[in-house]
């Protein structure tokens, strides 16, 4: 972790020439001075000219889209706005109007009920499992995490057609029971790879203090391994949440009636209505995106080390 | 011995029996089905009655045998796929060696506006994509107009399957880049300083030293990101689908996702749109086979 605290600005790298911002800093960074001085240079608080035209290039390729998407909707004439790198003005009319007309007061409820109850319910399960792959030596537990992570890679388009063939027969189709149900099964494969490194961290020896203080298992559980993997917890659900906030294949097979869609079926539909009104339908996206991105940058550092903690040593 | 005591054999299939339950009844089995109906004619009747009707391999035969299947979906699949795993890859590489070459704040400032473009959701993104191309009043073909380069009125990227597929590239490798990028920066940061310091004394050339200390190093990282990857450009759905034409109307953008869903909901032949489905599952299947390879071998489990 050393790399975190300064890097030489003398390194510059080069393997994507590719790309327009590394290529900018190979030019800027050039005539930097030898050995020497690198530790005066690692000390410089500001970036040379050649990183500041990368920095500006990467922000702006990454941000286009969401600041394209935030100032149509607050532009009060966003289906006429072309090229117009500034909105015209400042209106809130186009959330009103999704908000009111498009229905997405009622689809935001919906949504927000799918997903925790699909978070809920994975979370608890995941963790369940999770201790199990992380903290016992068993016969078959190695099967179980290749199961785990094969199911991760089945395409939703495979499963939704017998999903939805099965939910007919119950008569679940049209019901967010039934979608909460199924969004369970696709957050829990994620969920459990993720919290087993967060579960794997926990030192062994606390565990072992307990039993030796007579705890139970039980006790030993909620006492010192669920306070522990609180925050991977935290972080697993925050992404379950946003697997079902997103997801739309399973919505739009499933969601039949204007009064059970979900987020992205109701964007959708009201897209497929007035195809031209952008300052609406990016209104209406806006509200969708807004709560993921906030949540996603919030975990972001669980999010990657949890994600990689299972592929990648170190 | 008093702590073994509390690893009773059991305890283990007791945490994991209602996950395993949950993952048996809604992806086990619905997976098993998908290729049970793929062996029948499964239409609306089939549905209403609830009877089954085995045909043996006649969808497969039936995709197999269909031209549009080998000059349309299946090019549209994989050169779509391999576009976006070389695009991605190569941009997340870039910007993770950038990111690693620059001060604390600023890395925290760029790994954050990535992380927002990894965050907005596929379904938003992509109207968003959709509106910077629109034909009539979007941002790209105002600019292309005021210089003169194109005539609005006859332009429409979205109708030439090139042009579909490059906007849809556009749009996946920018929701996908940034987890290229940030794990290979996790992978980056392990390095030790001491190994570039010392090459660099030796005069290497940094697209030397990239070669010969940094993508050796990080192989098994690279391996998993273009793995992964990989899997998820094959199976792009909700892209593809959204942007004019994909949901039906234009045969000419369909891959094998969009096809296989078409095939079930809309012209109702459930069985020849799960073996497209299964198709598609086998072909992941080979490379998630792949991708455990690579991590058996670096990771003891």
């Amino acid at each position: 972790m050393s790399a975190l605290t300064g890097t030489p600005s003398s390194t510059p790298p080069t393997a994507g020439r590719a790309g327009r911002t590394v290529a900018a800093s190979i030019d800027g960074s050039a005539p930097r001075p030898p050995q020497a001085l690198r530790v005066k240079a690692r000390k410089r608080p500001l970036p040379t000219a050649g990183k500041v035209v990368g920095i500006v290039a990467l922000l702006a390729f990454a941000l286009f889209p969401a600041y394209w998407m935030f100032s149509s909707a607050i532009d009060p004439e966003a289906a006429t706005r072309g090229a117009r790198i500034l909105p015209a003005g400042v209106t809130w009319d186009n959330f009103v109007t999704v908000i009111d007309d498009g229905g997405f007061g009622h689809y935001l409820r919906n949504s927000i009920v799918v997903a925790i109850g699909a978070v809920v319910f994975s979370s608890v399960l995941a963790l369940l499992a999770a201790v199990a792959v992380s903290r016992f030596r068993f016969r078959f537990r190695k099967s179980i995490l290749v199961l785990v992570l094969m199911v991760q890679m089945v395409p939703l388009e495979a499963l939704v057609i017998p999903l939805f063939l099965q939910m007919r027969t119950l008569g679940m189709l049209n019901s967010l029971l039934g979608l909460t149900i199924v969004y369970i099964a696709f957050s829990l494969s994620f969920a459990i790879w993720m919290l087993r490194g967060f579960v794997a961290a926990v030192p062994v020896e606390l565990e072992e203090a307990a039993y030796l203080d007579g705890a139970s298992w039980g006790r030993m559980f909620w006492k010192i391994l669920l306070p522990l993997v609180a925050p991977g917890v935290v972080a697993t659900s925050v992404f379950s949440f946003i697997t079902a906030w997103n997801e739309f294949i399973f919505a739009l097979t499933f969601l039949q009636q204007s009064a059970k869609y979900t987020v992205p079926i109701g964007l959708q539909k009201f897209f497929g209505e007035n195809t031209t009104d952008w300052g609406a339908v990016m209104a209406a996206s806006t509200l969708i995106t807004l709560p993921v991105i906030v949540f996603f940058v919030l975990v972001q550092r669980n999010l990657s080390s949890g994600l990689t903690a299972g592929s990648v040593k170190g | 011995m008093q702590v073994l005591g509390h690893k009773s054999p059991l305890r283990p299939w007791l945490l994991l029996a209602p996950a395993l339950g949950v993952l048996g009844v809604l992806l086990l089995w619905p997976l098993a089905r998908v290729v049970m109906i793929s062996l029948q004619d499964y239409g609306l009747r089939q549905i209403a009655s609830g009877e089954s009707n085995y045909i043996g391999f006649d969808n497969y035969a039936a995709i197999f045998g269909d031209s549009f299947l080998w000059t349309v979906v299946l090019p549209n699949t994989i050169g779509f796929a391999v576009a976006c795993v070389v695009l991605t890859v190569v941009l997340g590489t870039a910007v993770a060696l950038f990111l690693n070459n620059l001060g604390t704040l600023w890395r925290t400032v760029c790994s954050t506006a990535i992380m927002v473009a990894w965050a907005v959701p596929a379904i938003t993104g992509t109207y968003v994509w959709i509106w910077i191309f629109d034909p009539l009043n979007g941002l790209v073909s105002s600019v292309l107009d005021s210089v003169g380069l194109i005539d609005p009125a006859t332009t429409n990227w979205f109708t030439e399957r090139l042009s579909f597929y490059a906007i849809a590239t556009l749009n996946v490798v920018h929701h996908g880049f940034p987890f290229v990028a940030i794990t290979v920066l996790a992978g980056l940061l392990t390095i030790p300083k001491e190994l570039h310091e010392a090459a660099m004394m030796d005069g290497a050339t940094p697209w030397r030293r990239f070669w010969t200390i940094t993508a050796p190093i990080l192989r098994p990282v690279f391996a998993v990101v273009t793995i992964l990857s990989t899997i998820w450009d094959f199976k792009v759905f909700t892209q593809i689908y959204l942007m004019p034409g994909g949901n039906g109307g234009n045969k000419e953008v369909f891959n094998l996702g969009v096809w296989s869903y078409i095939q079930s909901f809309a012209q109702g032949k459930y069985g020849m749109g799960s073996a497209i489905a299964v198709l598609l599952t086998l072909i992941l299947l080979g490379i998630t086979i792949v991708y455990m390879r690579t991590l058996f071998k670096e990771e003891e489990l």
